[in-house]
């Protein structure tokens, strides 16, 4: 790499290039030097790298800024093109809704306000803009509220610019920041508070209340700027450098930005309904996503030395490295632990990557990216940051009867593999009271589906050695045994001739028979004297059995042997059957279950609505709220029907292109064969219309190809087409068929909607039937003051007992109605779009009781008036 | 993302010696390619354990074990397939360099599985770099395979009897009788048909858990018993200098 490049590239960090300095004067004087001195021969080179630099590395703007400053005092030109095409990125990302442009393209306009590079009133231009803009917006008149999340959104990029140059606006236009702040406020006034229940992380007491007083992302940025403001914009964790430049960057020529211009919000539905307004809504907050939700989990008194607006600037500064060093460990670890401010952050650090983790409805990055940078930062910080994970995780078990499901079930995946990449040391003895809960309370739950994943990824000894400081934990490892085969011909057991069947399979098998063989023995000897139900028990188990070795071998079976599989289950009600011998076979062991039921639907040999079915039968509906186990069966059904319909888009989408090409190809050699054709040509000295002939003739078979081509490519969108219509009818019978099943199961189970009006008050009823509570302390020690379900620390004759109050139906509920939660809020696309017949048959049934309603409503992210 | 760090000659460190095609053809293969070769694996390590950790990069279509040409069983690397583009760059991304049963695993593009990579290409049937290998890697078989028919002719210069030491038992053991040293902490049921590697020791506690003792039995007589190394010696830390698969060294 050029040495300018390294040099812009490295620019106020610690390294190589900049020797021992790390003084920013030093730095931007470095680069300055290399950088004036190429821009005579390579400023196009510059120029792009430099704008690169500016967008991946949005933690080092002010530098970047003040650079370009002093670039700005000796070539005033390669500046304006520097202003200018800043200015086209910034107006196609609005026109794209492309957010991190938006917003750092904006700091990076702030910066060179600050530099002398940008007229100061241009900038308030631009802010007046995007201000006028959003006040249309949410005008329920002239614009479309809807889609306040754009507004909100442009709103917070002008607000999150102020810790950058706030202190330079007041200074230059006074009046004008005046202005733009009386508008925010005055949009603020207008707008809706936004109540997003759906997506919070925790179930906390008297939810509604709280979200409702509590403030939403943009008035709490707009607390902290206030705050900012009224402390005469002094912010620590910005980084000035044009101050130490600030003599000779006054002599330089202010550039203008040009005007911009934001897009029009789509239209208000003409008929404005419930159900059109909640979908635009959506789709406005798909498109302009909330950047993080706060996650607390530490004390206040960790961030006391913290300004509000620090807290903001540091979640930015870290935000923004995830952001753009995905797939650089290194680099990542590295910037996320020396970014440029006074202070230690460890914990602000910790919960921001936490709170990414667990952000609903979805990370930014899959949750295992924060495994690896949470990893990393425990290496790159050995004395701070594992003590901090640790605390982290404490805090959160704590609390974890009120964390949402999804996020739980998240917790566990990253906890487990998290521990893996530490020997699985981890202080179990703190947590061995959960033997003494209920086998519902979540704790309990938790520390089991913990070991569960830790065997998956390690070993049933290693695990067991790992919670030798808690040898009662032992009881919470999954079993250890392997599969359980009916027919096993090794045991001392009874014999009979389903054995003997099974073992003639087994030598069939071995002896690599056909499947057509297989099928008609089972036709002809198997079926006619067993009967169905007893070949098809038969069959599965020793065909699982064949393939239980591995995960290949029950590929290999399933490929060879798939076609038996089908003749002998081949509707619903024997699928359903195919599912259970699967469960009963791998009893011991989850994840074979969840594998080879999830092959078995790759293989078309189940269906998902075989699968949910069964997922609602008796044997797994009890263990909703002790196991983790159900519910990964039917995430994964949802994931694959999920992942095949996403398939069949992109390519469609990418068939769509192909068309485009191919009706450019026909057009180009139609008109090539046209004018070949219109040409005149002497022919034996008589002119004749056309071109030589054998070029004619070629040209012509161009053209015929390239006419079979583009009607070929038709035919396969058509077909695809077909198919994903095809599949969205069948997701909408899958859908029904899931809320259906959710619906009448917990209207089943839970108290009648007039006695339970929030899960506060499930929480609340007091479990009479305490045949599960296997708890000594008297009742009276514990209903003191358990309004909340967390375990409690009571002093019991002087030792400390914990305690789970919630019983045991109750908390099969609260699980329930959290999974309901967490499946509509991942899929909720896919939902919105059955939602008229959802509500018809479901949702707005009288059954449906609103405890489910509100759940599902909560996650979809839809407004509970209509309720 | 992340354009700016990201070395672009990255992707064209490796070249596969069996590739069939044009350094172009390769660095195409590896950008187009949905599978990743996962390498310095235990021999241990199951498919079911590669399954829980790259599962958690997306949907799995296949995974294939890398074998030793000559005992069949698992020799420290595999592939893994996935349906997605996005899914494998991922598996890339994060899970390189982290840990599975406490080895740091290595995820790298690969151009594409064919019958016949799933074979070791060392001379004595395993991966190349376990064939020179100087230090004492117990989840790797212990010494590299030059090294131990060393030891092994001095074995046999020097009698040590069966016991005396316990540090050097007959490098040939057979698997599934109880004769020979009983692991303390290490594992060596280096047996790809069973499920899950199990120690000695877990058959001797298999007396108190009845679940699957029918199970195992049956899978033992199954199959022929195999020879296997017997991990005793003391670990000497790990080393991923040499290099799988004909593959140049990374820097």
């Amino acid at each position: 790499m050029s040495s300018w490049k390294s040099l812009l590239l490295r620019i106020g960090d610690k390294s190589p290039e900049y020797g021992t300095s790390s003084d920013f004067k030093d730095h931007i004087e470095t680069c300055f030097g290399a950088i004036r001195r190429e821009l005579d021969h390579y400023g196009d080179e510059v120029l792009p790298f430099l704008l690169q630099c500016v967008e991946q590395l949005p933690h080092k703007t002010p530098l970047y800024g003040t650079l370009i400053g002093l670039i700005n005092l000796e070539n005033e030109d390669f500046v304006k093109k520097i202003v200018d095409q800043t200015h086209k990125s910034f107006q196609d990302a609005l026109n794209t809704g492309n957010c991190h442009r938006i917003r750092i393209l904006l700091r990076f306009l702030t910066t060179l306000m600050s530099s002398k590079v940008l007229l100061s009133t241009s900038l308030v231009v631009v802010f007046e803009t995007l201000l006028s803009s959003a006040a249309t917006t949410v005008d329920e008149e002239k614009g479309n509220p809807a889609w306040q999340a754009r507004a909100d959104f442009y709103i917070s990029c002008i607000l999150s610019c102020f810790p950058w140059g706030g202190a330079e606006l007041v200074e230059q236009v006074p009046e004008e920041l005046e202005r733009v702040m009386v508008g925010v406020e005055a949009y603020l006034s207008i707008r809706r508070h936004t109540v997003d229940t759906g997506l919070s992380f925790f179930e906390d007491a008297g939810e509604v209340e709280k979200t409702l007083n509590e403030k939403d992302f943009l008035e709490d940025l707009w607390g902290r700027i206030q705050a900012l403001s009224s402390d005469g914009w002094k912010v620590d964790s910005v980084p000035r450098p044009h101050l130490l430049f600030e003599a000779q960057l006054v002599a330089g020529k202010s550039h203008e930005f040009g005007s911009i211009s934001c897009p029009e919000q789509p239209d208000s539905p003409s008929t404005p309904s419930g159900i059109t307004y909640g979908k635009q809504k959506y789709d406005a907050e798909l498109s302009y996503p909330q950047r993080i939700r706060r996650l607390n989990i530490f004390p206040s008194s960790k961030f006391e030395d913290l300004q509000p607006i620090d807290r903001f600037v540091v979640e930015e500064y870290l935000l923004d490295v995830l952001l753009f060093f995905n797939g650089c460990r290194k680099e990542c670890a590295s910037f996320m632990v020396g970014l440029p401010v006074p202070f230690r952050y460890e914990y602000l650090m910790a919960e921001t990557i936490f709170s990414q983790l667990l952000m609903l409805p979805q990370p930014p990055f899959k949750p295992i990216y924060y495994t690896l940078v949470i990893i990393d930062l425990c290496k790159a910080l050995p004395g701070a940051f594992p003590a901090v994970v640790a605390g982290a995780v404490r805090a959160l078990f704590e609390k974890i009867a009120d964390l949402d499901m999804e996020c739980r079930i998240r917790l566990i995946l990253w906890f487990s593999h998290h521990l893996s990449n530490f020997q699985f040391i981890w202080p179990w003895e703190e947590w061995a009271y959960v033997l003494e809960l209920p086998k519902w309370a979540p704790q309990r739950v938790f520390v089991k589906e913990v070991l569960d994943r830790e065997v998956r990824l390690s070993y049933w000894d290693k695990i067991k050695q790992s919670v030798e400081n808690a040898p009662g934990l032992e009881e919470l490892l999954p079993p250890k045994g392997g599969p359980n085969f009916k027919f096993s011909t090794e045991d001392d057991g009874e014999k009979n001739e389903q054995h003997a069947l099974s073992a003639e399979l087994y030598n069939m098998v071995k002896g690599r028979a056909a499947a057509r063989e297989v099928i008609s023995w089972l036709n002809e000897t198997v079926i006619p004297k067993h009967g169905f139900d007893v070949s098809l028990v038969v069959i599965v188990q020793t065909l699982l059995d064949i393939g239980s070795k591995s995960f290949t071998h029950l590929i290999t079976v399933l490929e060879r042997y798939g076609q038996v599989i089908s003749r002998i289950c081949p509707d619903q009600d024997k699928q359903v059957l195919l599912i259970s011998e699967v469960s009963s076979y791998w009893k011991n062991n989850t994840q074979m279950t969840a594998i080879a039921i999830d092959r078995m639907m790759g293989y078309r040999l189940i269906s998902n609505l075989a699968i949910i079915r069964w997922i609602f039968s008796p044997e797994n509906i009890e263990q909703y709220h002790t196991s983790d186990r159900p519910w990964e069966i039917l995430r994964n059904a949802l994931c694959k029907t999920y992942n095949r319909i996403s398939d069949l888009r992109k390519e469609i989408s990418s068939l769509k292109k192909d068309i485009v090409a191919a009706e450019e190809a026909v057009a180009k050699t139609q008109d090539e064969l046209n004018a070949a054709e219109s040409k005149l040509a002497l022919v034996d000295g008589e002119p004749v219309m056309g071109e030589n002939p054998v070029r004619v003739k070629r040209l012509k078979s161009y053209a015929e190809k390239a006419k079979e081509q583009e009607e070929s490519i038709r035919d396969s969108l058509e077909a695809k087409e077909a198919l994903l219509a095809r599949a969205l009818e069948e997701n909408e019978t899958l859908y029904l068929s899931l809320y259906k099943s959710f619906s009448s199961i917990l209207t089943e189970r839970l108290p009648v909607a007039s006695s339970v009006q929030t899960l506060q008050d499930l929480k609340s009823i007091n479990p009479t039937d305490t045949n599960a509570m296997d708890l000594e302390e008297e009742p009276a020690a514990m209903d003191m003051d358990n309004e909340d379900s967390r375990p409690e620390k009571s002093q019991v004759n002087g030792g400390t007992e914990h305690a789970y109050t919630v019983g045991e139906n109750e908390q099969w509920c609260l699980t329930t109605l959290g999974y309901v939660k967490a499946f509509s809020r991942q899929y909720a696309s896919e939902i919105w779009p059955h939602i008229e017949k959802l509500d018809a048959e479901v949702l707005l049934s009288e059954d449906a009781h609103p405890l489910f309603r509100k759940a599902v409503y909560s996650s979809l992210r839809r407004s509970m008036d209509s309720i | 993302m992340a354009s700016l760090f990201k070395d672009p000659s990255k992707l064209s460190v490796y070249r596969d010696r069996r590739f069939q095609g044009t350094q172009d053809e390769f660095e195409h293969a590896l950008l187009s390619s949905t599978t990743v070769y996962v390498g310095n694996m235990s021999f241990y390590t199951t498919e079911e354990q590669v399954y829980e950790l790259f599962s958690r990069a997306g949907e799995i279509k296949k995974i294939i074990m890398g074998l030793d040409k000559n005992s069949k069983t698992p020799c420290g690397f595999c592939f893994v397939l996935y349906y997605s583009r996005e899914d494998t760059e991922d598996a890339v991304k994060f899970i390189s360099g982290t840990i599975l049963d406490d080895r740091p695993i290595r995820v790298d593009f690969d151009w594409g599985f064919q019958d016949g990579r799933q074979w070791g290409r060392g001379r004595s049937g395993g991966q190349v770099r376990d064939e020179y290998r100087t230090d004492y890697d117990p989840g790797r078989g212990g010494y590299g395979k030059l090294v131990q028919k060393e030891l092994e002719a001095q074995r046999q210069l020097v009698d040590y009897g069966t016991d005396s030491l316990g540090s050097m038992p007959p490098v040939m053991s057979q698997h599934g009788n109880h004769g020979g040293s009983h692991g303390h902490g290490y594992r060596h049921g280096r047996d790809y048909h069973h499920r899950k590697r199990h120690r000695d020791d877990d058959r001797h506690a298999h007396e108190s858990s009845k679940r699957n003792s029918d199970f195992e039995s049956r899978r033992n007589s199954n199959h022929e018993s195999r020879p296997e190394k017997n991990p005793r010696f003391r670990e000497s830390g790990d080393s991923d200098e040499e290099d799988d698969d004909d593959r140049k060294q990374r820097h």
